[in-house]
């Protein structure tokens, strides 16, 4: 039997949870926009438009301190952040596009290295997805292999009704795990979809993109494309799936913080060497970079592409870079 | 009002788009020039991208319409060495551009003969987050554009386009300003603690700046840091307060900055802060007449000192 649940429900299970101590992250109107922020109740909950930045921040924040250092008498001391001390998170109203980024950086934070900041966060959360009844023209999930109702990465998916209202999909122990704990708020029956979103850009050939990529890493189109190229990071920042970092040493003589915060291959200095050698001197180097990590090198390594067709980048991107335009014209092309 | 005082004629700008083509087909074809730096229409209805032309049989790429927000005055500058790289440029300008193209010159960034620029007579482009279908109106004409000064870019080697009857549209911009103006500075500071809360350190601001040229910009530096690089409040408040002060009576108030911005952080009210406070105690204003020396960059005996206490 399918289980179900209101809309006043679910607002009552943010603040359930919210009392019992837990941390809760959901989107929530913030000034111009919406940001997957952390809900102090669920009145907050806002589920209209897409977050402009991504969920990823649950589990790999914009700026952590990793350890702290203090001048005492006896020289100084260093303290590392406790990577357990984050707490059990929900993850309510995680776009397909955004859930689905999950597993894609589980490959690489739990690869040669683990990243126990990233790890243990991502153990503590459970992610409550949510299908999509719009899309506007800068989405393309179903270009990348994913859909406005794709479930991966969610441990529980809710599936707008017609009348109002989700129906909710336990897709892991987690999410069974949730739905036991609060059985109080959720009922048994069924009802009919809302249509869900049709983003226009339809399925394109990403073996045929990738063997393209295999035999172009010299080819006009990257000068092309991204002479144009202002060099920020508005579109790594902005992506679920992003996750190049940068550490420094901040404060003083007397005491500092180790800090990791994002880090993005458009900009300028990101493979600046300390001889002061810089291999990707110039922008369209560092755009094939980006093309080439989402659609080839991620995917020789880790069998994901490292995009959900979220259309954040191509939203934000000041110069108008359109990551599917680029796709639609990389597809277009014959493998030689 | 009537209805054609409420939106702007689509037909002028394709009229604009058919005379920017035909300008840069003549340059591209007489040798004048080895590119053109304009704009082309982009995948999505209603956007545009920079575009940059070397081939005459490519001019048609080439458009002019509300979605054409960059300052293309970017890709002439140190950032973009690549493009100076190819020879002398064409480069589409509106009103607000050429004030920077004309900044760029008064710091010896451009040479005037280096250049060939296509003036556009504009009436106006679409702000941020809005419906890019529609035409331009109350509802959906940038800020900047209200209070633009700048429609007829003059000192133009061509100019194309004409200006539609032009309307008045509420200065939000100012509004917004006199607003800020009138607060104490407590609740000031709260307004742009509160902004800049939301920055990311993405830089977008910073990239696309004309006047952002610095090969080694002191908040990239690490070894000693100047600034923070992290977006935590005490970086995030020292790079929006080192960016204004640089800007200041350079800035040529394309907003640029502030269109980037993934955040929607109202940058351009700081520059346009700064820009009245350099027009207040030096008499400065970016403007369309070459200058050798800024206010920042010279000194003079009988500058206003009251400010230092
Ligand atoms: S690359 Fe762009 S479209 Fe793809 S997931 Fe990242 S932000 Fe979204
Ligand atoms: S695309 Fe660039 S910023 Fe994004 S993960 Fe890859 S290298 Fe990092
Ligand atoms: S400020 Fe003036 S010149 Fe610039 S885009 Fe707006 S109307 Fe055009
Ligand atoms: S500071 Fe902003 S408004 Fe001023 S020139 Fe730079 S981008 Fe344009
Ligand atoms: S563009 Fe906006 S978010 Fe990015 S660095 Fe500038 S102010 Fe911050």
């Amino acid at each position: 039997m399918p289980i179900t649940i209101t809309e006043q429900n679910l607002r009552l299970l943010i603040d359930t949870l919210v009392k019992a101590g837990t941390r809760v992250v959901g989107p929530k109107a913030a000034g111009t926009m919406t940001l997957y922020e952390p809900l102090s109740a669920g009145e907050e909950l806002n589920l209209g438009g897409l977050p402009r930045r991504s969920a990823k921040e649950t589990f790999f924040p914009l700026c952590e301190t990793i350890l702290t250092y203090e001048r005492e008498k006896e020289g100084v001391r260093v303290t590392d952040v406790d990577p357990g001390s984050v707490p059990e998170t929900l993850l309510i109203g995680a776009r397909p596009c955004d859930a689905a980024a999950a597993p894609v950086l589980d490959a690489v934070f739990s690869w040669d290295y683990k990243d126990e900041f990233f790890l243990e966060r991502r153990r503590k959360t459970t992610i409550i997805g949510l299908a999509c009844t719009r899309a506007d023209d800068a989405c393309f999930c179903t270009a990348v292999g994913l859909s406005p109702a794709d479930t991966r990465g969610s441990d529980l998916f809710l599936t707008p009704l017609k009348d109002g209202g989700y129906r909710c999909d336990a897709i892991t122990g987690k999410g069974e795990a949730l739905l036991a704990a609060h059985a109080a708020l959720f009922a048994d029956g069924d009802g009919t979809p809302a249509p869900l979103a049709e983003p226009s850009p339809g399925a394109m050939d990403l073996d045929k993109i990738r063997g393209w990529l295999d035999t172009h890493f010299e080819d006009p189109l990257w000068e092309e494309i991204a002479e144009r190229c202002a060099g920020c990071g508005a579109c790594a920042f902005l992506c679920p799936a992003c996750h190049c970092f940068d550490i420094v040493d901040e404060g003083g003589e007397a005491k500092g913080a180790r800090r990791k915060s994002w880090d993005a291959c458009g900009f300028g200095k990101f493979t600046n060497h300390a001889s002061g050698h810089n291999p990707r001197d110039v922008q369209p180097q560092r755009y094939r970079n980006r093309i080439m990590h989402k659609f080839k090198y991620y995917v020789d390594k880790f069998d994901q592409r490292l995009c959900t067709g979220c259309g954040r980048c191509i939203r934000a991107c000041p110069v108008g870079i359109d990551i599917a335009a680029v796709l639609e014209e990389i597809n277009s092309k014959g493998v030689e | 009002m009537t209805n054609s005082a409420q939106t702007i004629d689509p037909a002028l700008y394709a009229a604009a788009t058919d005379a920017v083509r035909a300008e840069a087909k003549k340059v591209l074809e007489s040798g004048a020039v080895s590119a053109v730096v304009g704009w082309q229409a982009g995948r999505r209805p209603g956007t545009a991208m920079p575009a940059i032309v070397t081939d005459p049989a490519r001019v048609n790429d080439l458009i002019f319409s509300p979605a054409c927000v960059n300052n293309l005055a970017l890709y002439l500058t140190k950032a973009k060495k690549e493009i100076r790289a190819k020879g002398r440029i064409a480069i589409v300008a509106k009103g607000c551009d050429l004030k920077a193209l004309v900044g760029l010159m008064g710091e010896n960034q451009l040479r005037r003969d280096d250049l060939h620029v296509i003036g556009v007579a504009c009436a106006g482009v679409h702000g941020a987050n809005v419906d890019r279908t529609l035409p331009l109106s109350e509802a959906t004409i940038a800020r900047k554009c209200r209070e633009c000064a700048v429609h007829t870019p003059e000192g133009a080697d061509a100019i194309v386009g004409t200006l539609p009857e032009l309307h008045r549209f509420t200065p939000t911009e100012s509004e917004e300003l006199a607003r800020l103006e009138a607060m104490a500075p407590a609740e000031r500071w709260k307004f742009w603690k509160e902004h800049f809360s939301h920055c990311i350190r993405c830089y977008a601001c910073r990239q696309v700046c004309p006047f952002c040229y610095c090969e080694q910009c002191m908040c990239d530096r690490n070894r000693p840091q100047a600034v923070e690089t992290t977006p935590r409040p005490a970086g995030n408040m020292a790079w929006h307060i080192v960016r204004a002060m640089h800007l200041a009576g350079r800035c040529a108030g394309c907003a640029e900055c502030e269109r980037a911005c993934p955040m929607d952080i109202p940058l351009n009210l700081l520059n346009r802060k700064m820009a009245k406070e350099l027009k207040e105690l030096y008499g400065f204003e970016a403007g369309l007449e070459v200058k050798d020396k800024g206010p920042l960059a010279e000194y003079r005996e009988d500058d206003d000192q009251s400010f230092i206490k």
